[in-house]
């Protein structure tokens, strides 16, 4: 599968997405300088203290100087510099921690939103226009009416605070994270919350196309063959209908990426997306290009897995 | 008696005497019958803190947790009186108010085993003073502060000057006769030198040289470096995600530590999640390290909820919120607007004007539900602390829309100077933005004046704030140490660089700068009445509209005893058990 010119096609993408990660960190980097307002300043300091702060992190040197110097540093040494909100805290392995927690975190939300949307769609396909057709219909338009950060919140409401007062504390969803990358337990509700928007436009997309992969001759010819009904839909009808699927699974990656700075925040998980919003809030520029840069790199990669995936499901796909 | 019985009785009188010596003179942890067999006590703080280094610290939660770490030659008891520390006793001070002499306890080590001498006193202060973080000015009253104040040098550099007791970074005023005595010589009587140094966690903490040497500026980051005289110890730290304390065996202080662990929930940022997370079970305490700006709907729900009620406890905290006019105009404060001094009567009368027409005890209704702040009556410094003025003490407080429409139409008759005007605030604090709300309605209804309402980021907010930039802006201020110079040093007048830049206000006058000098170098009664009179000075100039006192909410678990805050900071984590449950 990984042919000469796969190899070539994945070489090019990922210069690319190199060059991509330092443009957007420099577009960050000179934007965020721009923005009013800084992480130094307060109204304790008096007299020269303020000063002597900014020539601390560099903050007093030209603009340009401290370009160069973010520049050169991040590129030949993989250094993002050092928070300014929180003293000592170097940012290059902050957020790629936070990076790998918000990984795990995705691809468990990736699970929901192919695995229960797929199922949901092929369940909705096959009982077409029956009563189970019309409730995974109607549960999917409201899956993707309904934004991550208001199903988060239901979903806490629902699971932690209603189930736990209902049942005096014996069956609830615990709110919490251990360690760094949590356990299955705290992982299943904010990766469903983030997923499930997503697992319903799935749902709808692989119901359309399986109701018209099954209409297809060559699932009548298996049908005559005497083949089982599991192994039709399985085999020959998912599959095919998959492709149009897999075609929008890039946005709706970059969408679970982006829906993360909010779920992130009401689970209370420590991954990218929870620092996505506070250092912003903080002006803490240093970790706005970190966070920035990180996404970048990570758009850009699950883009390129995406595509790489074409190869995998479609047999007629080469690079 | 029989001589056996004499015997007898003189044996258990020297039992009972020696059991009656051991319990005075030891300092025993606070016993329970039923302690839990984990110790270990866990809370969030909803935002990682930004240094545990004394020297540069600028924040409530630093604070709060460096408390349990660190320690001064003096220190606020729970009821903020100063009291001893690491010193043996109250320094003695000389008659003309310019020599402290602080003789330390002996037996005091930092979790390293290191010795604390006066030397350690020495390189914090003057380590502290050189670094100029934001509380430095704390030190400002020791003789050589305005030099060492001017240093540039930093990190390894400031290290080496420091070892070698560079002039430039040495406090003059500061020495050590023998190494357990620290001689402090003022450059000016300061009646509030003490309450300074004893703020916990800021620039009079004693650190070792022998960590701090490790790595000059982040010697904190590091457990094995973390090292200080508290009860508990930096065992290990993710940033941002959670922080773990040990107790220190053999601490030196008193009562000793029940707990065996602390362990800090950084990962949280959400205050509702954090508090559902509290109701779980998943944490012994809300409220601490800071964080006790619960949601007004949160109390409400636990207030409703029969057993977590008693769980929440409100607490009257430090800060304190008003409305500031800016009262000087000139090339460096370009907002101008018609409440300045210089226009006389007609400016104060507006200024009176817009503060009367505030219907404040509905704005504690409206904003605060009646639940997070209470009204500000007695002036500017809250109840509980130095210089509150007493209940129902401030004229400003008033509300009185007949004598504010009447103001209004003697000082702008024609409207024309109060059209177009533009109150400012910082909307990431949750009350500012329905108080700016309620401000408008009550302008609107009760002097018929439209004013308009405009949200600024906050570190955006305050600099344009203190460069007088707005004409009506919110303001307030949070205490840092109990000691009313702590207010009327760092918010009017020259000190703070008053009228040009670095107020609000740009309120400055003669008398008010000549008071403040005067009552700074006093102590005692007639410091309180100078310093009363300075609040009596800004009502009678109308400087501010007063608005309200904030409280913190805090939830502690039935089994957490000893747990508890007062106006300023949570109690100690040596104060705490953990009961079975």
């Amino acid at each position: 599968m990984l042919t000469r010119g796969t190899l070539l096609y994945i070489g090019q993408r990922l210069v690319l997405i190199g060059f991509t990660v330092v443009a957007v960190s420099s577009i960050v980097f000179l934007g965020i300088h721009r923005l009013p307002g800084d992480a130094l300043f307060n109204e304790h300091l008096h007299g020269t203290q303020y000063e002597l702060l900014l020539h601390h992190y560099g903050l007093d040197r030209p603009l340009w100087d401290q370009y160069t110097s973010f520049l050169s540093a991040m590129i030949f040494h993989g250094n993002l510099g050092e928070s300014l909100v929180n003293r000592g805290v170097q940012i290059t392995p902050l957020v790629v921690r936070e990076l790998t927690v918000s990984v795990e975190v995705g691809l468990f939300a990736l699970i929901f939103t192919i695995g229960l949307g797929m199922l949901l769609g092929v369940v909705a396909a096959l009982r077409q226009n029956t009563w189970v057709d019309y409730v995974l219909s109607t549960t999917s338009v409201i899956g993707y009416s309904m934004p991550s950060f208001v199903i988060a919140t239901f979903l806490i409401l629902l699971f932690a605070v209603w189930l736990d007062n209902l049942t005096q504390g014996t069956f609830y969803f615990q709110i919490g994270w251990t360690g760094t990358y949590g356990t299955i337990g705290e992982i299943w509700l904010p990766a469903f919350a983030l997923g499930f928007p997503y697992a319903s436009i799935v749902a709808r997309l692989t119901r359309a196309s399986m109701l018209e992969v099954i209409r297809q001759d060559y699932i009548r010819t298996a049908r005559a063959k005497g083949l089982k009904e599991t192994v039709i839909t399985i085999r020959h009808a998912l599959r095919n209908a998959l492709i149009p699927v897999i075609t929008i699974l890039g946005p709706l990656v970059i969408g679970i990426i982006t829906g993360g700075v909010i779920v992130e925040n009401i689970f209370g998980i420590p991954g990218l997306g929870k620092e996505f919003a506070n250092s912003i809030l903080n002006r803490d520029y240093n970790i706005v290009i970190g966070v920035f840069t990180m996404y970048a790199a990570l758009v850009g990669l699950a883009n390129l897995g995406v595509d790489l995936l074409y190869v995998v499901i479609d047999p007629r796909i080469r690079y | 008696m029989t001589p056996a019985s004499v015997r007898y009785l003189k044996a258990l009188c020297v039992g009972s005497v020696a059991i009656l010596v051991a319990i005075a003179c030891g300092n025993p942890s606070p016993q329970s019958s039923n302690l839990a067999a984990n110790q270990t006590l866990t809370f969030p703080i909803l935002a990682d803190f930004g240094t545990l280094d004394p020297a540069v610290s600028d924040a409530e939660t630093d604070q709060e947790i460096q408390q349990n770490m660190f320690d001064g030659l003096v220190k606020f008891d729970n009821n903020l009186t100063v009291v001893p520390d690491i010193a043996a006793s109250m320094p003695t001070v000389s008659g003309d108010g310019l020599t402290y002499t602080f003789k330390l306890r002996t037996d005091v080590t930092f979790s390293n085993g290191d010795k604390v001498t006066s030397k350690d006193v020495l390189y914090s202060w003057n380590r502290s003073a050189a670094m100029q973080g934001a509380y430095a000015t704390n030190l400002a009253a020791i003789d050589g502060y305005d030099k060492v104040s001017k240093n540039t040098a930093s990190g390894a550099a400031l290290e080496a000057l420091l070892e070698k007791n560079d002039p430039s970074v040495t406090l003059t005023g500061l020495t050590a006769p023998d190494a357990s005595t620290v001689l402090v010589k003022m450059s000016a009587p300061a009646g509030w030198f003490l309450p300074a140094i004893a703020l916990s966690g800021s620039t009079g903490e004693i650190v070792d040289v022998n960590a701090v040497k490790q790595d000059f500026d982040n010697w904190w980051t590091n457990p094995a470096t973390a090292i200080g005289t508290g009860p508990f110890k930096m065992t290990s730290r993710v940033p941002k995600q959670s922080v773990d304390f040990a107790a220190v065996s053999n601490w030196w202080g008193s009562p000793k530590p029940t707990l065996t662990k602390v362990h800090l929930d950084v990962s949280v940022t959400d205050a509702s999640t954090a508090i559902t997370k509290y109701e779980q079970g998943g944490y012994d305490v809300y409220g601490y390290g800071g964080y006790s700006n619960m949601p007004v709907a949160d109390i409400k729900r636990i207030q409703a909820t029969p057993n977590e009620v008693s769980q929440l406890v409100l607490q009257p905290k430090v800060r304190s919120y008003w409305v500031s006019f800016n009262m000087v105009h000139d090339t460096k404060r370009t907002a101008g607007g018609p409440f300045l001094l210089a226009n006389g009567q007609s400016g104060h009368d507006l200024r009176m004007a817009f503060a009367l027409a505030v219907d404040k005890a509905k704005l504690v209704t409206v904003v605060c539900q009646d639940i997070v702040c209470t009204q500000a009556t007695g002036g500017l410094i809250v109840k509980g602390l130095n210089g509150y003025l007493g209940d129902g003490q401030d004229p400003l407080a008033k509300f009185d829309a007949a004598q504010a429409k009447t103001l209004l139409k003697s000082a702008d008759p024609d409207g024309s100077k109060t059209k177009g005007l533009t109150y400012t605030y910082d909307p990431e604090n949750s009350l500012n933005k329905p108080t700016a709300e309620f401000l408008q309605s009550q302008w609107h209804d009760n002097l018929g004046v439209d004013v308009a309402i405009q949200p600024v980021s906050h570190s955006q907010f305050i600099k344009a704030r203190l460069k007088g930039s707005y004409v009506l802006s919110r303001d307030g201020w949070q205490a840092d140490y109990n000691h009313p110079q702590d207010w009327y040093d760092n918010l009017w007048g020259k000190i703070v660089g008053c009228p040009d830049s670095g107020c609000s206000t740009g309120y400055d006058t003669k008398a008010y700068d000549d008071l403040v000098a005067k009552a700074d170098t006093e102590s005692g009664d007639q410091a309180t009445a100078d310093y009363k009179a300075l609040a009596q000075m800004l009502i009678n100039d109308v400087v501010y509209i007063p608005l309200f006192y904030s409280k913190g909410a805090f939830l502690f678990k039935p089994y957490v005893k000893g747990a508890g805050t007062n106006n300023f900071s949570d109690f100690h984590w040596n104060e705490i058990q953990i009961l079975t449950h």
